[in-house]
């Protein structure tokens, strides 16, 4: 806490860390929320969520819009009283960190700036509440590629400049643990791939990452665990290649000999079905095994290919059922 | 808290309102001093009998009493601007204390508050005495316990500012109140029937520099007047009570 509180006063960006393990807190649960009850009147934005988030992943915080992702977040984050369960950051309550900057960092609306200020004034305002210098301000800036409208007003600044503005916020006290909402939106697609590889590479630091998003296809990209809830409860706790394996719709085999294949196939104990073009559809054994076994039974094979079911579809399945604001079918 | 109050310090050095706040009160220094050339003007245009009908309101107290609204307005930005920009969440974000930082903003605007209104008392009372020289023009006689006091009350409607706009979460609500305490309700209090028009209208935060020297009650809009304790005591509650209230809500709502 010292050592990282005396880094950020002198200035200095985060050192390169090597390898040797997580550098930041115990590699067990850093985020975690237990049986955590929101409730808004007579709705329950979040209900009975339990989930834990570990160091150095990227982990993925998925569901539609309204299924409680930033209630979460902002009750996470102190700005909201959970109405009973637990929602714990190092083992704490947020409220309870004396100098919050240097342990968390949180990007919860890229609009929530005032406008009239310029870049680097507002930063220096959140900054110097955690002691933290103008010289880091500076070099976050710089980090999110913002240090030449520094002294610009944010007014004037798009979504997107809004975005790297909240994120160089979120890194200020340099912290081992990294809260975003929706970080992607207003993003180009320029901007898109480089918070992807800055979430990874904090990830890859040891520090433990949580973002939040409704779009599946880039938390593919992005994250290697994911938590996906809708309508306020957990449906699926699971890492990006669990939820893709789980939705494996078996793997595509195109041969001259379909029959004979099948045949082999199924008495290695594989279920075959036979599409309609005469392809294979094998489910039971991996391509590994299926070429193995055309090559002992000398069957020419013409294509060998896994067909997964795109994670996004996965996710649709999944949170079909807790869609708030769904389209009519 | 010496971090929470450099931050908003801070704050309120870079927000613009600040300086739009202060200009009024600036321009409304150098209104006064027009006010006393043109009073001194009439003055000398006079026939002497008639001069000693002649009367002025005490002009660093007029300027005094645009600063309550001025001030109280910048009071209440201090803490709804952070409201409607979404600031208020980065804010609690960093800062989890909740009381922490409205104390911290407390502090800040109370100081500045408290300067404009001294300055402006004293500002005004000097160019005064420069320009109306020895002219004795009813209600120009210098009363420094009464300016001194002025001053303290723009700090209080500041304050009144900051923990309505807290209560409020509303920039035009929390103003419309700070303009009613201000300007509307002691118009107001003029048609409740006696004794409860003198009764509230001694209550008002405006009324309380005049009862706070004695002098209350004299030819008043706002009634018969407390004794200078009273005065002193409501006046404290004004700045106190609604504080409190502020941080009572703060620590306990949920942010937007």
């Amino acid at each position: 806490m010292t050592v990282i509180r005396a880094r950020a006063e002198a200035g200095i960006g985060p050192p390169l860390r090597s390898a040797g393990g997580p550098p930041y807190g115990s590699v067990g649960t850093v985020i975690e929320v237990t049986k955590l009850t929101k409730r808004y009147g007579d709705g329950l934005a979040v209900d009975r969520l339990s989930f834990q988030v570990r160091p150095g992943h990227v982990t993925g915080f998925l569901g539609p819009n309204g299924a409680g992702k930033s209630t979460t977040m902002r009750v996470l984050l102190g700005l909201a009283a959970p109405t009973s369960g637990a929602a714990l950051v190092t083992g704490r309550r947020y409220a309870d960190l004396r100098f919050p900057m240097h342990e968390v960092g949180a990007l919860l609306d890229a609009n929530a700036a005032y406008g009239g200020r310029t870049a680097f004034d507002h930063l220096r305002c959140l900054a110097r509440t955690n002691r933290i210098g103008p010289a880091r301000v500076a070099a976050v800036l710089e980090q999110v590629g913002l240090a030449g409208v520094g002294r610009k007003r944010i007014s004037g600044f798009s979504l997107g400049m809004r975005q790297r503005l909240g994120i160089a916020a979120a890194l200020l006290g340099d912290p081992g643990v990294l809260m975003l909402d929706e970080p992607v939106n207003g993003l180009d697609p320029e901007g898109v791939r480089w918070i992807r590889e800055l979430l990874r590479a904090l990830a890859g630091e040891g520090r433990t990452v949580l973002v939040s998003s409704h779009l599946m296809s880039e938390m593919e990209l992005t994250a290697d665990r994911l938590v996906i809830i809708g309508r306020g409860r957990l449906i699926a706790d699971t890492t990006v290649r669990e939820l893709a394996e789980r939705f494996q719709r078996g793997v595509l085999v195109r041969t001259g000999r379909g029959p004979e294949l099948a045949r082999a196939l199924e008495a290695a104990g594989a279920s075959v079905l036979v599409e309609t073009d005469g392809a294979l559809s094998v489910k039971g054994l991996d391509p590994v095994r299926i070429g193995d076994l055309a090559a002992r039974h000398a069957i020419p094979v013409h294509e060998v290919t896994p067909r997964t079911a795109s994670l996004e579809e996965a996710y649709l399945a999944l949170t079909a059922g807790s869609l708030e604001y769904g389209a009519a079918r | 808290m010496t971090d929470a109050l450099a931050a908003e310090w801070l704050k309120l050095r870079t927000a613009r309102s600040t300086g739009y706040c202060l200009g009024v009160v600036a321009l409304f220094i150098a209104l006064m001093a027009v006010l006393a050339w043109y009073a001194a003007h009439l003055w000398d245009g006079l026939p002497p009998a008639r001069r000693s009908s002649m009367e002025l309101s005490s002009l660093p107290e007029l300027a005094c009493w645009v600063d309550y609204l001025v001030m109280g307005v910048l009071g209440v930005l201090a803490i709804t601007s952070e409201y409607s920009s979404g600031m208020i969440r980065a804010t609690l974000t960093v800062l989890p204390r909740r009381r922490t930082v409205l104390a911290a903003k407390a502090g800040v605007v109370a100081v500045v508050a408290l300067a404009a209104g001294e300055v402006t008392g004293f500002t005004v009372l000097a160019a005064a005495r420069l320009i109306v020289g020895d002219r004795p023009i009813h209600g120009q006689e210098p009363h420094v316990g009464r300016i001194v006091t002025a001053g303290v009350v723009v700090m209080v409607f500041a304050l009144l500012g900051l923990s309505l706009g807290t209560l409020l979460r509303s920039t035009a609500g929390a103003i419309v109140v700070v303009a009613g305490l201000w300007h509307i309700v002691p118009v107001l209090v003029q048609l409740v029937p006696e004794p409860w028009g003198d009764r509230l209208g001694s209550l008002l935060p405006a009324a309380l520099v005049e009862e706070i020297a004695g002098s209350g009650g004299q030819n008043s809009i706002y009634g018969k007047g407390l004794p200078p304790a009273a005065a002193v005591a409501v006046l404290v509650a004004y700045a106190v009570v609604p504080l409190g209230a502020a941080g009572i809500a703060l620590a306990r709502r949920d942010v937007p």
